[in-house]
């Protein structure tokens, strides 16, 4: 009995040194983006010319989308972070968590050029605008696949058999993947069962879970023709490893990164200014330079060079993308991947 | 009296503290979601786990792959522990055996993983050798089977059971094993009945840790499975990363937990009546 007095009474001292973790604010403004090539990015296309501008820091928290995402809900009554990007599908949680402020883009004058898809709206209030797209595309090796693919169809081709590679649930392009390929081969969003039998043939090296894996996987020749990420595979292609990314005539399934503001953030007049300078045209060009996110305003100018290898390929344009509603996809997230594991991955 | 009360609140505090903290506070997390659905008391992610055989296929799959893990990792790891801890005669070289061993560990799983893709992928180093050699004409199908996802966890868990093992074979008093070989036991017999006998302890204790780390393995399983085979682990990242479902998800990790605790009760509750 003492000994469990004492257990209890230590524990409690641990429940109050857990909940007092909240610090202090000053000006500074924290923005959650992604980690590796795509914060660094970040940084330098909008982080570094906002504080050149208006003299307030920037502290980034890295993290995934959907980690950004737990946090805002874990610090709901008192958020340290200010702006938070987050993809495509994560956003519309986060929108539907209820932990996002209104953005107000009277406010900002650089949304003049933003492109109408580009603002996301709950009833009237825009949640969210877009930082840049990024498809998922078909990669393929060159020196095994001299001519681009045409078609999607190649996935099934018998001499690629075992080296072929598409995303799994567990990425955020898997489900929407599924659904894309689902309306390509006719299917309708109630009845998906032909696209599964499609993706039950499908002689898969893998599925992968994480965008570092694809790109491993293309590396070292383990994959020769996949659905990867536009960003990964030019990053592939310019540290000189024989890799294409095309669009099929079937077209391509996309996605952004986006940016919200945070509710209850302390900073929201600097937060306001960041999604600012994320509108300029300037950040777009920089980011479709750097990371070959196409921009979501109008006035960017770009080299032909950084142009073939947006997301929307070579002649295309935003309106090529295939943008799923999320809400659509968030439904039937569950379903489809408890479907997948019976069906696909054993 | 009192002041040595409080000496010892004092010092419990700190290690209590940081238990129900980082493992009690988020366990109960845990176990709360997975007994409740939109906001009310219910056994329904339970019974949606258990009366459904995919699940069980899952969890057959995650055991088996755990328990050759295990075996496995002893079979290997005694001769080596023997060889370091009984054979090698020079200091320096049993300690740079020992570093050898350790070094790994300092290394990330997801890092070694990824390199046994390299090795065991269809262009890897293996299959070229085979293939090199005459043995196999086409590539052998590592990456993506159970065989695959055995041979990284093998890998990883190694150091832990000669770790274990060396500890315990260090322990053996030898004057035990001589007086054996004085009353006439040959050196297999004074092995079997002797000192194999005294170094059980440390086989149960890395063999309950290793089965322990290989069915909750996350990275290694996705991995080196390529999505193609699924571990229970998997199945609660894909909840907790993709269909938010921390319900169903919890309900999942608790039935691992508890599979896992009832697998360990179990062996050591064998290893007991063996000893007896």
């Amino acid at each position: 009995m003492k000994s469990l007095s004492l257990l209890l009474s230590a524990s409690v001292a641990a429940l109050t040194l857990v909940s007092s973790g909240a610090s202090a604010q000053d000006k500074n403004l924290t923005v959650a983006w992604y980690g590796g090539n795509w914060g660094d990015a970040f940084q330098a296309c909008v982080a570094e010319p906002f504080t050149k501008e208006t003299g307030i820091k920037v502290t980034a928290e890295i993290g995934t989308s959907t980690t950004t995402l737990a946090k805002l809900q874990q610090q709901a009554s008192a958020p340290t972070i200010d702006v938070a990007y987050m993809d495509g599908g994560i956003s519309e949680l986060a929108q539907e968590a209820g932990v996002l402020a209104p953005i107000d883009l009277s406010k900002m004058p650089n949304a003049a050029n933003l492109s109408e898809k580009a603002a996301y709206k709950a009833g009237n209030d825009v949640f969210a605008i877009s930082g840049g797209y990024y498809s998922l595309g078909l990669t393929y090796n060159t020196k095994e696949i001299e001519e681009a693919p045409t078609s999607w169809e190649a996935l099934w081709d018998e001499d690629y058999a075992g080296a072929v590679t598409i995303p799994s649930p567990s990425n955020s392009a898997g489900i929407p993947f599924i659904f894309f390929l689902n309306k390509m081969l006719g299917g309708t969003p109630a009845d998906m069962s032909a696209t599964f039998a499609k993706l039950k043939e499908l002689d898969a090296n893998m599925f992968f879970d994480s965008s570092g894996a694809a790109s491993n996987a293309f590396q070292s020749g383990e994959v020769i023709i996949g659905a990867h990420f536009n960003v990964g595979a030019w990053a592939l292609a310019d540290a000189g490893l024989p890799i294409g990314f095309t669009v099929p005539k079937e077209g391509v399934w996309a996605t952004d990164a986006r940016l919200h503001l945070v509710k209850g953030s302390k900073n929201s007049e600097a937060a306001e200014k960041f999604l600012n300078t994320a509108m300029s045209a300037e950040a777009g060009q920089c980011l479709a330079a750097k990371l070959y996110l196409g921009p979501a305003v109008k006035n960017v100018e770009l080299t032909p060079e950084v142009s073939r290898k947006l997301p929307w390929g070579e002649k295309g344009s935003v309106d090529d993308l295939l943008l799923f509603d999320w809400n659509e996809v968030n439904a039937k997230r569950s379903e489809l991947t408890e479907t997948w594991n019976r069906e696909v991955a054993r | 009296m009192s002041t040595s009360r409080i000496a010892v609140l004092g010092l419990v505090a700190l290690p209590a503290a940081f238990f129900a903290a980082f493992f009690l506070v988020p366990l109960a997390t845990v176990l709360i979601a997975s007994i409740m659905k939109d906001g009310s008391l219910t056994a329904a992610n339970y019974t949606r786990i258990l009366f459904d055989t995919y699940h069980w296929e899952v969890l057959a799959t995650t055991f088996r792959l755990g328990l050759l893990t295990t075996v496995i990792c002893i079979l290997l790891g005694y001769p080596l522990a023997w060889y370091l801890v009984r054979m090698v005669r020079w200091k320096a070289w049993r300690r740079i055996c020992v570093i050898l061993l350790i070094l790994p560990l300092f290394t990330s799983n997801i890092v070694r993983s990824f390199g046994w893709m390299v090795l065991l992928g269809r262009n890897g180093l293996v299959n070229e050798s085979m293939e090199g050699l005459g043995l196999i004409e086409r590539p052998i199908r590592f990456l993506g089977t159970e065989t695959g996802i055995l041979i990284g966890l093998v890998y990883i868990l190694l150091p832990f059971v000669v770790l274990t093992i060396g500890n315990a074979l260090a322990r053996v008093d030898r004057s035990v094993e001589h007086a054996s070989a004085d009353l006439g036991a040959s050196p297999a017999s004074t092995f079997w009945h002797v000192t194999f006998p005294l170094s059980i302890p440390g086989v149960v204790s890395g063999a309950i840790m290793v089965f322990a780390l290989a069915v909750s393995a996350y990275v290694t399983p996705a991995l080196l499975s390529g999505g193609r085979v699924t571990v229970l682990a998997m199945l609660i990242f894909q909840q907790y990363s993709s269909v938010f479902d921390f319900n169903y998800g919890g309900a999942l990790a608790i039935t691992l937990l508890a599979f896992t605790l009832a697998m360990i009760a179990a062996a050591s509750l064998v290893s007991r009546l063996g000893a007896r």
